[in-house]
């Protein structure tokens, strides 16, 4: 079996986040690895249609979670157009974990802050959840997602899940305009609602995720809290093939994303061409 | 490096015939007919009364006779014998929700290239380091390891070639098993790995040892040559890599390199001609009712879809962006990465270029800012001659 052969998976559960993205989990099919499987938080896989073909997605699930993976996407292109038709019981090919990962046991002690746009909440909620599960290695945990409209918020129900729990601070906005009757959250876009939200940088670490535009603006928000650069961690995506540092699609610059990413810390993204 | 042997020019084609007579691929340089496409029989070259244009390319020989020793530049480099053009990566059955995934074989029968280019062995031996840096390619292996590669050293070709200014050279062996010298009336070979010296002691018979005046000649004849093609190699382009790379790598945002892309039409003819380009798309290939293959195939980073997103997001979204990936990839990021520069000199990429783009001239202008005093990176100044 060489490196590009998928493993086979089923799909045991579908969540319908919004109106074109959704959550499968996946089981694998063969005993043995379904034990074995491990990962990182923010390590990404190769998921495929056969037919279609692959595509690239973090990990949405938490590593601290095991027998199964999940992946969140937004049906936009042919792969996830297909993923999109997909049912419980169907087979799905994957293959991973690829990538470098969130150096979540480096945090221990230390507050953390999640900052997410839109589905950028995807490979941040494997995150928050591997936090979470190890709730008292961890101090203050904040979170602020927003997305365009209320319709556009995924994980709804961990998002009530996270807002009903004390020990978790959790700050959901949407665009202006995007807000609906009822609506309880602020209004307004990601960046100012962090900064208004104003999460202490001492002792502490950011986890961004979202549109480029989120980052690029949050980036500096962060550094005026007080946060270092070596304290904010991004996942960033781009457009991968093998995942394997062969194909030669996600450089930016010297720097394959899917080898030396695609977690980087603000200050590792500075020393990059500004072509991401 | 072992002591040379003799090989003539006869016994040379008498032992490829041997190896096909054993069932051996023998791939090597052919001349075949350039006007057999239905586009090139129109083109006037080919309407002219009496004109038989020849190209040279790499092909599985049918018969020992077709083995040219001309020594022209084939149009396609061996990159195809190793990454094939497309190729599958494993395939699938589906029956109702249940798939089979069948894999591909790995291993490979041996096989001979002969009258190699020394620019196109030493590519092989240039993209081993991205198929091995973590995950090893093992379709990319085994067909190296099925592979003994004896080179041909080259004359030189035209004024587009540059091997020497690579590291590379004419009379190079760098990813080859052996090296044929043209002497008077036949080879000198050179076994240059294990594998060369199991070629030559497989078809001992063919190989005279080379001892007493005869061998001094042809000893001074090979050194000559060699010279000589290095020469006029060297003649063409002449930079400091390591001051180039370095310049790249801090200059991105220099107007010189933001400017590359000015005449590139996107074709990517440049990606699919060069040998050390290895840059893929996996794409999924049906081959009947529930049946088909996930197959590689060649892709070119000049194509405004090589990155673009799904979301219309496209990090190198205009051709000078995508030229100075090329330029970047080649020059200063391999080179970073792996200690190679991923470009071996053959000039195909300039003569395929129908825009015009000519990489000896790139380069000299890279050089030439690299060297300026003003430079960031000039580490080390010019030295001066008193």
């Amino acid at each position: 079996m060489n490196i590009y052969q998928p493993q086979l998976a089923t799909v045991t559960e579908l969540t319908e986040e919004t109106v074109d993205t959704r959550t499968l989990r996946l089981e694998f099919q063969d005993e043995a690895l379904r034990e074995s499987f491990a990962f990182h938080a923010g390590q990404f896989g190769e998921y495929s249609v056969f037919g279609a073909g692959e595509s690239t997605f973090c990990i949405a699930s938490s590593p601290t979670r095991t027998g199964y993976i999940e992946c969140s996407f937004k049906a936009v292109g042919k792969v996830t157009a297909s993923l999109r038709e997909v049912n419980v019981g169907d087979t799905v090919g994957f293959r991973g974990p690829y990538g470098n990962w969130f150096p979540v046991d480096d945090w221990k002690g230390k507050d953390v802050v999640f900052i997410a746009g839109g589905i950028g909440l995807a490979p941040v909620r494997c995150v928050i959840w591997n936090v979470l599960d190890r709730r008292d290695e961890f101090g203050d945990v904040t979170i602020v997602y927003g997305a365009r409209s209320v319709g556009d918020l995924v994980y709804k129900r961990e998002l009530e899940e996270w807002a009903a729990r004390s020990d978790v601070k959790i700050v959901t906005t949407v665009d202006p305009g995007g807000q609906t009757e009822g609506w309880t959250g602020e209004v307004g876009y990601v960046t100012p609602v962090v900064e208004a939200t104003a999460p202490k940088a001492q002792n502490a670490v950011a986890v961004l995720c979202g549109p480029p535009i989120v980052v690029k603006l949050t980036l500096p928000v962060l550094g005026k809290l007080g946060f270092a650069d070596e304290a904010i961690f991004t996942t960033l995506e781009n457009r991968m093939k093998c995942g394997l540092g062969k194909c030669g699609r996600c450089n930016i610059g010297k720097v394959y994303v899917c080898k030396d990413g695609p977690v980087f810390t603000a200050a590792q993204l500075k020393e990059l061409p500004a072509e991401f | 490096m072992s002591d040379a042997r003799f090989i003539s020019e006869n016994d040379l084609r008498a032992l490829a015939g041997e190896l096909l007579a054993a069932g051996t691929e023998v791939i090597a340089p052919v001349a075949v007919d350039a006007c057999a496409s239905p586009s090139a029989m129109a083109s006037s070259a080919c309407r002219m009364p009496g004109a038989a244009p020849v190209d040279i390319e790499y092909r599985p020989l049918a018969d020992a006779a077709e083995l040219d020793l001309e020594r022209g530049l084939p149009v396609l480099s061996l990159k195809q014998y190793f990454l094939p053009e497309h190729e599958a990566l494993c395939r699938w059955h589906q029956r109702g929700t249940t798939i089979q995934v069948e894999a591909v074989p790995t291993t490979f029968a041996p096989r001979v290239v002969l009258a190699a280019k020394p620019c196109d062995s030493a590519a092989l031996a240039v993209v081993d380091k991205v198929m091995n840096w973590d995950y090893e390619d093992e379709l990319w292996n085994g067909r190296r390891a099925a592979t003994t590669i004896i080179n041909l050293a080259c004359p030189v070709v035209d004024v587009s070639c540059f091997c020497t200014a690579v590291g590379s050279a004419p009379d190079d062996s760098k990813g080859a098993d052996g090296l044929l010298m043209p002497v008077e009336g036949g080879y000198l070979f050179e076994a240059t790995s294990a594998k060369g010296e199991a070629f030559a002691a497989a078809h001992a018979a063919r190989f005279a040892a080379e001892a007493g005046g005869g061998a001094d000649l042809r000893g001074r004849q090979a050194a000559e040559e060699r010279a000589a093609a290095r020469a006029k190699a060297a003649g063409n382009l002449e930079i400091d890599a390591a001051s180039v790379r370095d310049w790249i790598d801090a200059h991105f945002e220099d107007p010189l390199l933001a400017a590359l892309g000015v005449r590139c039409n996107a074709c990517g003819a440049c990606s699919s001609v060069c040998p050390t380009c290895h840059c893929f798309d996996i794409v999924d290939e049906e081959e009947g009712v529930g049946r088909g293959a996930r197959r590689r195939c060649w892709d070119t980073c000049q194509s405004p879809t090589f990155t673009l997103h799904a979301s219309g997001h496209n990090p190198r979204d205009n051709q000078n962006a995508r030229y100075r990936q090329r330029i970047n990839h080649k020059f200063a990021i391999y080179p970073l990465k792996f200690g190679e520069v991923l470009c071996t000199g053959c000039g195909r990429c300039t003569r395929v270029c129908h825009a015009g783009q000519d990489l000896v001239e790139i380069l000299q202008a890279i050089d030439i800012a690299a060297r300026r005093p003003d430079s960031a990176v000039a580490a080390t100044p010019e030295p001066v001659t008193p």
